[in-house]
């Protein structure tokens, strides 16, 4: 009878130990999947973030710059110039909403320059919200 | 007896303890503790967002076949209200495709089954295929789409592309890339200085910085040996021999050769070479930089190659310029004289292997040159290297990481090998790419979708099946004389460095086209890849005129519209005014440069393609910015009348 007894707790505690170690394993592997790419820049944007990304490098870069600063190579023949999206107290004060507007419908659909094509035609409605997304990024750091 | 009773008591409350674990463990799971967490949370927020209810919870999707129950945790998916929460609550990004129809392992991979985190998303015994980093997501989208240009997927079609060009078919056998064309070296004995193929072979790039030729990690032995055997080969393709150089200036006077060398530099300049070729690294990208091009290769080949390419190097994309033989040898003079390599160490003396030929062969098959370069007739090798067809289901015990101390996963592995192929094992033959650390990764995901994973037929998107279009009679031999596909696409065949010609005779006028062929102007100021002025003859144009009025048209295209002095000022003002059109095109020097000027375009294009165009800008090129304005009827022909008006 003991020794069952002492056989069913030792069971037990191995089983329990056994455990631990697994799960200290699996937190390595767990790191390594989620932390440490090669390239720390791509892992801080969302999703929505980098699909954007690659429609602004399209669409807005030759106006808006790589930067977001307004300074595109197309931007020294617009007056007025574009928006320079790392002008944080202007990003912030501006809604979700009137930032899609403005992507949606152009300047000439928010009452500003009709220079700022509109893009509802062309862009989808999703990708209209990466777009933004992306845009709000500039912003990020300089408050 | 009693000292039994005593054991019975004590085994009995052991016995319950024991059976009281099961539960016991079962009430404390991971995943119950999420969901409390969740229910909390969905209390807290000031919107209205439905509590869980406690349990597993799973996605059955019939269409794959899978079973993933990442949503007993991931509960806020589609509570837009969560986009800030922490994870695993926050909602999911707005995608394409449904997941409560796919799943989520089809995408993310991971253990789809698994209810605990470590066992979901990481690499545990038995499993491992964790789910894919960030930067490696896309590789998902690859094991559906399977056509070269994926919508929102730009890694990925940026990998496929560089799979494509750096030509990995000639050594991995790989589904759905076609080999590009490259030169053969039949005749490079003729050909090249030996010197310069020594350097060359070392490492290509300090020659040509984006040519498409690896470096194979040649020691000098080996570089020696392959240029001694190289240079043995002397006779072209197709038994082409070298035409003697005319020598018309051999006994002028200095200041007429002079002269002679100025004509070669106008042609050179007139002829746009640069569009292609770049200059010390300045110019196009489309072929071999020709800045240290005079000490590559001999006068005599340079003659004879610009006079008739194709018949030196069967299959090269270079057009056949229509220059008198005089100012050919003019060009190859000015070559000569202008694109030497003061640099280029000579190699020192040394006395030949006597076994180079056989040494040389060795190496040759070794590195597989012939899976490239054509050679004496040598029949192609096989695929030498490990097979990629099925390369992302490859099991990590599978895998050798030598020495190399990086993170034992699949897109790691296979992005530092990509980065530098020999670092698991230095005896390792696959040569050294250069590519940046985003090539690497793109190539990466592009791989990662190769899997034999069974995927319904519906829910796959196939490529195209390659163009099969191919002109006939007069046109078609100037195309492939001129080369035309090289930059322009056809009915879906050839490149996009220009414009797609397959609508052409619809989009422009006869005559403009006709005087676009003796002047080519750039009518987009930013573009370094111009086309060239081919010096073609009046009788050469009017057959491509009169092809391109046959085939390059579309009737749908064709409208006349009546032109009257209130539509041209509406259009003047719908212009400027209300779709701030000047924003990207100029107009007389004023207006942006993304697209292209629109002065005179009255007389280069037709009304039909204007309407057209303005009306839906995609649905005649895919790939244009051109906004889509939606413009009603009224607007477009008042704008199509003022772009009609400027002549």
């Amino acid at each position: 009878m003991k020794t069952a007894l002492t056989a069913t707790i030792l069971l037990t505690l191995l089983a329990c130990s056994n455990k631990s170690e697994k799960t200290e394993a699996a937190k390595d592997t767990i790191q390594v999947v989620r932390g440490s790419g090669p390239d720390g820049k791509l892992q801080s944007l969302s999703y929505e973030q980098r699909q954007g990304k690659h429609l602004y490098g399209k669409y807005c870069t030759v106006c808006h710059g790589t930067e977001g600063k307004g300074d595109g190579f197309n931007a020294f023949n617009l007056d007025p110039k574009p928006r320079d999206f790392t002008d944080a107290r202007y990003m912030n004060a501006l809604s979700d909403e009137r930032l899609l507007e403005t992507i949606g419908q152009g300047g000439r659909g928010v009452n500003k320059s009709v220079l700022m094509p509109s893009w509802g035609g062309r862009l989808t409605n999703i990708e209209r919200t990466y777009v933004a997304a992306f845009i709000r990024h500039f912003g990020k750091g300089n408050e | 007896m009693k000292n039994a009773s005593t054991y019975f008591a004590l085994s009995s409350v052991v016995f319950l303890v024991v059976l009281a674990i099961s539960p016991l463990k079962d009430f404390f799971r991971e995943w119950k503790w999420y969901q409390f967490e969740y229910n909390r949370l969905a209390g807290e927020m000031p919107q209205r967002i439905k509590p869980a209810d406690i349990g597993i919870k799973q996605i059955w999707s019939r269409k794959l076949d899978r079973i993933d129950r990442c949503v007993t945790c991931h509960l806020g998916l589609k509570e837009k209200a969560l986009v800030e929460s922490k994870e695993p609550f926050r909602s999911h990004p707005q995608i394409y495709h449904d997941f409560e129809e796919l799943g989520c392992t089809i995408c993310h991979e991971g253990q789809g089954s698994a209810t605990s985190f470590k066992e979901s998303v990481g690499r545990v015994e038995y499993w491992d295929r964790p789910i894919y980093p960030k930067e490696y997501m896309e590789a998902a989208c690859g094991k559906c789409h399977k056509e070269a240009n994926v919508p929102q997927a730009p890694i990925l079609t940026l990998g496929r592309k560089i799979i494509e060009e750096s030509n990995c078919v000639a050594c991995h056998k790989l589904e759905g890339y076609l080999k590009q064309w490259v030169p053969s070296l039949d005749g490079i004995g003729s050909k090249v200085n030996r010197n310069w193929l020594v350097h060359w072979l070392k490492d290509p790039r300090t020659y040509f910085s984006k040519t498409k030729m690896p470096n194979f990690l040649l020691s000098d032995e080996e570089a020696n040996l392959l240029a001694d055997f190289l240079m043995t080969f002397k006779s072209f393709p197709s038994e082409a021999t070298l035409e003697p150089t005319p020598q018309s200036v051999a006994s002028a006077s200095p200041s007429a050769r002079d002269k002679f060398v100025e004509l070669g530099s106008t042609r050179f300049r007139e002829a746009r070479c640069i569009s292609c070729h770049p200059i010390n690294g300045k110019g196009g990208y489309v072929a071999t930089d020709l800045g240290k091009v005079a000490s590559k290769v001999s006068p005599q080949w340079l003659y004879n190659y610009l006079k008739s390419p194709k018949r030196l190097q069967p299959g090269v994309e270079m057009p056949r310029y229509r220059l008198k033989e005089t100012e050919l040898e003019a060009v190859t003079a000015y070559m000569q004289s202008e694109f030497i390599d003061y640099e280029m160490e000579e190699a020192p003396a040394r006395t030949p292997d006597p076994a180079y030929y056989e040494k040389g062969l060795a190496l040759f098959k070794k590195y597989n040159c012939s899976g490239c370069h054509e050679l004496g007739g040598m029949k192609k090798a096989e695929e030498m290297g490990p097979e990629l067809v099925t390369i992302g289901d490859k099991r990590l015990y599978e895998i050798d990481f030598g020495k190399a101390s990086i993170e034992q996963t699949l897109p790691l592995y296979l992005f530092t090998k990509l980065k530098d192929p020999r670092v698991f094992l230095p005896t390792m033959k696959m040569p050294k790419y250069e590519f940046s650390d985003e090539e690497s990764r793109a190539v990466a995901v592009a791989l990662l979708g190769n899997t034999k994973e069974p995927i319904p037929e519906e829910l796959k998107v196939l490529p195209k099946p390659p163009s099969t279009y191919a002109p006939q009679g007069d046109f078609g031999q100037l195309v492939d004389d001129l080369a035309c596909f090289g930059c322009h696409t056809m009915f879906g065949r050839g490149r996009l460095v220009a414009t797609d010609l397959t609508l052409e005779a619809s989009q422009a006028q006869r005559n403009w086209i006709k005087k676009y062929f003796k002047v080519p102007y750039s009518l987009r100021p930013i573009l370094t890849e111009r086309m060239p002025n081919l010096f073609l003859d009046d009788r050469e144009i009017e057959v491509i005129l009169d092809y391109m009025e046959k085939v390059f048209i579309a009737d749908s295209l064709e409208q006349q519209i009546k032109i009257d002095q209130t539509k041209i000022t509406k259009g003047k003002i719908l212009f400027y005014e209300k779709y701030g059109c000047q924003a990207c095109h100029q107009i007389n020097l004023k207006g942006g440069y993304v697209g292209p000027a629109l002065d005179k375009v009255g007389s280069r294009l037709k009304p039909g393609w204007i309407i057209h165009w303005l009306r839906n800008p995609q649905a005649l090129n895919p790939e244009a910015i051109e906004p889509n304005n939606n413009m009603a009827n009224d607007e477009v022909e008042a704008l199509t009348a003022f772009l009609m008006s400027l002549k």
